[in-house]
């Protein structure tokens, strides 16, 4: 089409028909472009943030499920540790019992005449021999004097047989009590160092030091001990 | 001529204007579409959690069941164990409580292996 003449009303109208044409066209076209990536965008956004929070909420249930089970094993040992609890508890029990009760049997054996006689006069040597003193008090139950009187030379003299040393015995006015079970209490160096060999005491001491020993004999030895020195 | 470019220039005018709502609705549809995926997400988001929630809580009752088990089944033990403790020192302690009163009224005098007499 050539521009040397004038155009005539049709042509003018055909070309303005084109132009519009055009005009809407290239329209229409951006506007698919945009919905195009409006679309894209729309994925990827909500991709991105559905992405985001499914991990929190993941690492949010693996911290509920750890901590439940934490939970349960805290449970699980706070059981464990009542149950030993119990038991300890109740073999000690027992145990103090059984102690009580041969406190009180002690004074079988006192009252036996001729088991207390011999106890008497060994426990007082052994009581000198501790203490290797050439003056020592002696405190006993006022019922016992009689038997210590009689039994002391004989006391005296075995003690100076085996050390060759001679021993003064003063006898103290404080007596033991006379519902005990009897025995002396030996005390050398002005009264300062004491050996107590009442039934009483010697029991207290076997309290403790005699528990393996009666451990073994109650419950038997324990399924996991490997060391027996 | 005059009047007819005026109406030229006029119709290609409107015709403009047209072409920019059409390209206005695209970018409307395009701030919805924005939104849109916004909501979604958090409607799938939302879906998940509870999802997970459900998936919790089944798992917190099978072991909450599991650990009452457990616990019961200590107890029995530890009542168990009681008992025989009990027995065991039922029968036992004759003999022990005789070991001891022998043990206490057992003396034996001995003098020191070190001791020295000057």
């Amino acid at each position: 089409m050539s521009f040397n003449k004038a155009l005539n009303d049709e042509e003018v109208f055909s070309e303005m028909r084109k132009m519009v044409a055009f005009i809407k066209q290239e329209a229409l076209e951006k506007a698919r472009e945009i919905k195009v990536k409006a679309d894209e965008e729309f994925n990827i956004e909500k991709a991105k943030l559905v992405r985001q929070e499914a991990i929190n909420i993941d690492a949010a249930f693996q911290r509920k499920v750890k901590q439940a089970d934490v939970q349960r094993r805290i449970a699980q040992s706070n059981n464990i540790n009542k149950s030993r609890m119990t038991l300890l508890l109740t073999r000690q029990q027992m145990l103090d019992d059984l102690f009580a009760e041969s406190r009180t049997q002690l004074l079988t054996v006192t009252k036996d005449p001729a088991r207390y006689e011999k106890f008497l006069s060994d426990s007082i040597l052994q009581s000198f021999f501790r203490l290797l003193e050439t003056e020592v008090t002696i405190q006993y139950r006022m019922a016992d004097k009689a038997l210590i009187d009689k039994l002391l030379p004989g006391v005296k003299a075995r003690y100076e047989e085996a050390t060759q040393q001679t021993v003064d015995v003063q006898f103290l006015g404080d007596h033991l009590p006379a519902d005990g079970a009897g025995g002396v209490i030996v005390a050398g160096n002005g009264g300062r160092t004491k050996c107590n060999n009442t039934p009483e005491a010697r029991l207290a001491i076997l309290e403790e030091d005699m528990l393996p020993l009666v451990r073994d004999m109650l419950f038997g030895q324990s399924p996991n001990r490997r060391f027996f020195n | 001529m005059a009047a007819s470019n005026s109406t030229g220039i006029q119709t290609l005018l409107e015709a403009e204007k047209e072409a920019s709502k059409i390209v206005q609705k695209a970018r409307t549809y395009r701030v919805q579409r924005l939104k849109d995926a916004r909501a979604e997400a958090a409607k799938e988001i939302e879906e998940l959690k509870a999802s997970k929630n459900e998936a919790f809580k089944n798992f917190e009752q099978e072991h909450a069941g599991s650990s009452d088990q457990t616990s019961h089944r200590v107890e029995v033990e530890t009542e168990q164990k009681r008992v025989e403790i009990e027995a065991a020192f039922a029968k036992n302690r004759e003999a022990v409580l005789h070991k001891l009163l022998d043990t206490v009224f057992a003396v034996e005098p001995k003098i020191h292996p070190n001791a020295r007499f000057n």
